[in-house]
């Protein structure tokens, strides 16, 4: 076919659609100049330090990296007996406790963070910290449901019982014989679960306040009030951190098997 | 030749950098059946696919019926395609599948049922009519394929492997089944296969190919008995297969005398020319296998392995025996290269 | 070994209570505050809501924007997808992994960087201006055009990969085969692609569909106040008007298309399966 050039064409608009806009922000946080344009005027790194100094991120990204990584990791406590639950046993109302589990992401974040905010911080005194921590929790948690149990679905039953008729105790046989042939899963359900925490806003809208912001909430009142590159330069160091992640979970394993 | 139908002109065929097949000529007459043989990757599938138009040479010419078609597209070329996975539309029905090429072409309905009902009919379908493929076993699905193409009334035929997916019976079966078409239509066809029984009982004329160039061209009859390379004795069954010089068969860094004279460079038996019990030369069995009308032997000689096979009513012989065999000229081909 | 089905639901058990007790309640309890009226159950508030015509307009917004992102990215998506699927191994990968990476970046980032392309100072208005094609910016932000070209940006690799899945499961051959017996390019689309893919199409459609009903960050970031969607427009009644009525109606109405559309998201999964 003479449509190799028409193919490549059509993957490059597309790709330049898709992330042309990022290597944009990149480069207009590299402006020398004090507005935001594109083309910068001149380079400098000043923006991109400037970020760094901001007093109030430095606090927000580690919140929000502690509500990625415990959340995430609180998911997978929860959900991996669950996932295990789900694909091994013939549950009844399985697809019933899917759904539960499933539900937060079909519910709208704003509900979610305005729900917790009326009806645990307020009148049970949880703290907002908490109350942040349960609703990454819950989020993630359908993600790992959903991840553990296709690896679980791949993985044959019938080397458990074999562990087992060998003198493996149930739980001995789950953390020799099934965790290690999920590991790869786990980790995928951790990359994912994480990404999805970091990145979330929704839920945090409501639930944010003084001094507990996750860091797209801050990044957002910040734009908000900040007109110059410093913004684009923030924007830029976020994605840049969401594809270090990726990069990071690409090595150690092909993940797209899994989702 | 004047009743030369497809011609290959010079073709050169490449999948990006790699040059699959450099230059190729062939002359194919109207109404024959011929095969495109040879193992994999020898350029026989991509010459297929270059005559349908689902890849474009990057030099050369083909002619269909005395027109150029080398820059008319896949889909107005008039030839007739059976896939090796047949590649049946799963979502229509076997009538509709049949029917799909007649509709594009916006032929009147009474038409189309007409045609398709005596296509499905041919080739003993009638009764599947209503059939999604995927209820329909192998062989039915062939035949439904086949008949797909047959129903456009194509210049050219061709087929891709048509019989490596069935079974030994359905072979033979759908061997009947090509062959019956062709003296009813008379159609021009072209068949890939790596099989050269296949290519033997269907072909007139078979075309040996080996790195995208035709190692022999030829009827049946002439590449079985007269093969003319060592590749092409090898590929068609002469499994032994040594270098000759000074009236001594060389192999493994010992000689064996020949028992006859010959001006060849090597010389090749087929199994079944390779004489047991008595001769001049001496080895042991590596290997024994039946295979119903024959019992094949491997033996372990001075120049090699040799391999043997006869009658399954001879007597019988263990792994381990020696014993002795010999060469003869009948039987014997002549090779210079 | 697994007949044990009160052990399964011992294993299971903590992630859906879970999920009830501290997620699902306090939903559930917001959103039936708007099927009261003044402590008693009514549905008077979704009459209350459905006559405004502010309400109206975000509705119809939110749903024909929807349809429109869906729209558009499946255009572009199988175009997308037809070419990847042709790639040869190597070159697939990758094109596939820059596809899905815009997935993993925060919303904020993505979006924020339209501003920088759509604003008054921004890129496309200085290229139309540079032209001469006209001559003063031309506001793009805050329409309802912008908001278009953020979600379709935001949604159109989920549609990309639903389609090569799809694509890549064609039987063999079939496009040759088609191509063979006489089809135009066109008519392989419309007689051999679309009926073979469609369920890809419907999974990324409606992924991209209720993407698009309930986003947030984009339309708030390129719509603004001016371009009102159902979820912006929550945030507003909540956040300005204290609202809740009129937010647990939107949350309702949010939820239901939601659950619908995954409804039917798992009706064509097990129909495949």
């Amino acid at each position: 076919m003479n449509n190799k050039f028409a193919s490549h064409l059509i993957i490059g608009l597309t790709l330049t659609f898709l992330i042309g806009p990022f290597l944009i922000i990149i480069l207009a946080g590299l402006s020398a100049g004090d507005f935001m344009t594109f083309p910068p005027d001149g380079i400098s790194l000043k923006w991109y330090i400037k970020v760094f100094t901001v007093e109030s991120f430095r606090e927000s990204f580690w919140l929000s990296m502690f509500l990625a990584v415990f959340g995430t990791i609180c998911a997978l406590v929860l959900g991996i007996p669950a996932a295990y639950a789900i694909s091994r046993y013939d549950l009844p109302y399985s697809e019933t406790i899917k759904t539960i589990v499933a539900a937060p992401i079909i519910v709208p974040g704003i509900i979610v963070g305005l729900a917790l905010l009326r009806y645990l911080v307020v009148p049970l005194n949880f703290t907002v910290t908490l109350a942040l921590f349960m609703a990454h929790t819950a989020l993630v948690l359908p993600y790992a449901v959903r991840v553990v149990s296709s690896s679980l679905n791949n993985l044959r039953a019938d080397i458990e019982e074999a562990a087992v008729l060998l003198g493996c105790t149930r739980l001995g046989a789950f953390m020799r014989v099934v965790l290690p042939n999920i590991r790869s899963g786990v980790l995928a359900a951790f990359i994912l679960g994480f990404v999805t925490s970091f990145n979330q806003v929704p839920v945090s809208l409501f639930l944010s306040g003084p001094g507990v912001r996750t860091l797209p909430i801050d990044m957002l009142g910040y734009m908000e009030i900040t007109y110059d590159p410093s913004v684009a330069a923030l924007s830029a160091l976020l994605a840049f951190l969401s594809v270090a992640i990726v990069f990071v979970a690409e090595k150690f394993l092909g993940f797209s098997r899994y989702v | 030749m004047s009743d030369t139908f497809v011609s290959l002109q010079k073709l050169s065929l490449a999948y990006g950098q790699t040059l699959v097949v450099p230059d190729l000529d062939l002359d194919i007459r109207k109404g024959e059946l011929i095969a495109l043989l040879g193992p994999s990757g020898c350029g026989k599938t991509t010459t297929m696919r270059a005559i349908a138009g689902l890849m474009a040479p990057q030099s050369g010419h083909i002619l269909i019926d005395s027109q150029d078609v080398t820059r008319v597209p896949a889909n107005k070329r008039g030839i007739g395609l059976v896939f090796q996975s047949y590649a049946l539309f799963p979502h229509l029905s076997a009538f509709e599948n049949v029917a799909f090429g007649l509709r594009l072409k916006k032929l009147a309905n009474s038409d189309i049922t007409k045609r398709v009902d005596q296509g499905l009919e041919t080739m003993g379908l009638a009764h599947l009519a209503k059939r999604k493929p995927d209820d329909m076993s192998g062989g039915q699905q062939q035949r439904l394929s086949l008949a797909r193409s047959l129903v456009m009334e194509p210049k050219v035929l061709l087929l891709d492997e048509p019989l490596s997916n069935l079974d030994a019976r359905l072979r033979l079966d759908m061997r009947l089944e090509l062959q019956r078409v062709q003296r009813e239509t008379g159609i021009t066809m072209v068949f890939v296969t790596h099989d050269q029984a296949e290519a033997l009982a269907l072909a007139d004329r078979i075309v040996l190919m080996k790195d995208g160039k035709i190692e022999q061209l030829g009827t049946p009859d002439e590449l079985y008995n007269a093969p003319q390379t060592r590749f092409a004795a090898d590929f068609l069954g002469f499994q032994n297969i040594f270098e000759v010089v000074d009236q001594t068969i060389i192999g493994e860094g010992n000689a064996l005398p020949l028992s006859f004279q010959t001006t060849a460079r090597y010389l090749a038996w087929r199994p079944g020319a390779v004489a047991l019990e008595k001769g001049e030369y001496e080895g042991t069995i590596k290997g024994v296998s039946f295979a119903g009308e024959q019992r094949e032997f491997v033996i372990e000689a001075p120049i090699g392995q040799v391999k043997a096979a006869t009658p399954a009513a001879n007597p019988q012989h263990q792994i381990g025996e020696t014993i002795r065999f010999h060469l003869p000229s009948e039987g014997a081909c002549e090779l210079s290269h | 070994m697994f007949q044990n089905r009160k052990e399964g639901i011992a294993l299971a058990l903590p992630a859906a209570v879970f999920t009830v007790v501290l997620f699902l309640l306090p939903v559930g309890i917001l959103l039936s505050e708007a099927f009261k009226v003044d402590g008693l159950w009514s549905i008077q508030g979704y009459f209350d809501f459905a006559v405004k015509p502010l309400n109206q307009t975000v509705f119809l917004r939110t749903l024909k924007l929807g349809f429109l992102v869906a729209l558009v990215s499946a255009i572009i998506g199988y175009a997308c997808a037809f070419c990847i699927v042709n790639l040869d191994g190597k070159h697939r990968g990758r094109v596939f992994g820059l596809i899905v990476l815009p997935l993993m970046i925060s919303p904020v980032a993505r979006t924020y960087a339209w501003i920088v392309i759509l604003g008054r100072t921004g890129i496309v208005n200085d290229t139309i201006i540079g032209l001469g094609l006209s001559e003063t910016p031309i506001r793009i932000l805050f329409t309802e055009t912008a908001v278009f070209i953020g979600l379709l940006q935001l949604f159109l690799p989920l549609m990309i990969i639903s389609l090569v899945s799809a694509m890549e499961n064609l039987p063999s051959d079939v496009i040759p085969a088609a191509r063979v017996l006489g089809a135009s390019w066109f008519q392989v689309f419309t007689k051999i692609i679309l009926p073979l893919t469609k369920d890809g199409l419907v999974i990324g459609g409606t992924l991209v569909f209720t993407g698009s009903l309930t986003a947030y960050i984009t339309p708030a970031i390129l719509g603004g106040s001016k371009v009102l969607m159902l979820e912006t427009l929550l945030y507003q009644r909540v956040n300005v008007a204290n609202d809740f009525v009129s937010a647990g109606i939107i949350a309702t109405i949010l939820i239901v298309m939601s659950f619908g559309a995954n409804l039917l998201l798992k009706r064509i999964a097990t129909a495949r399966a």
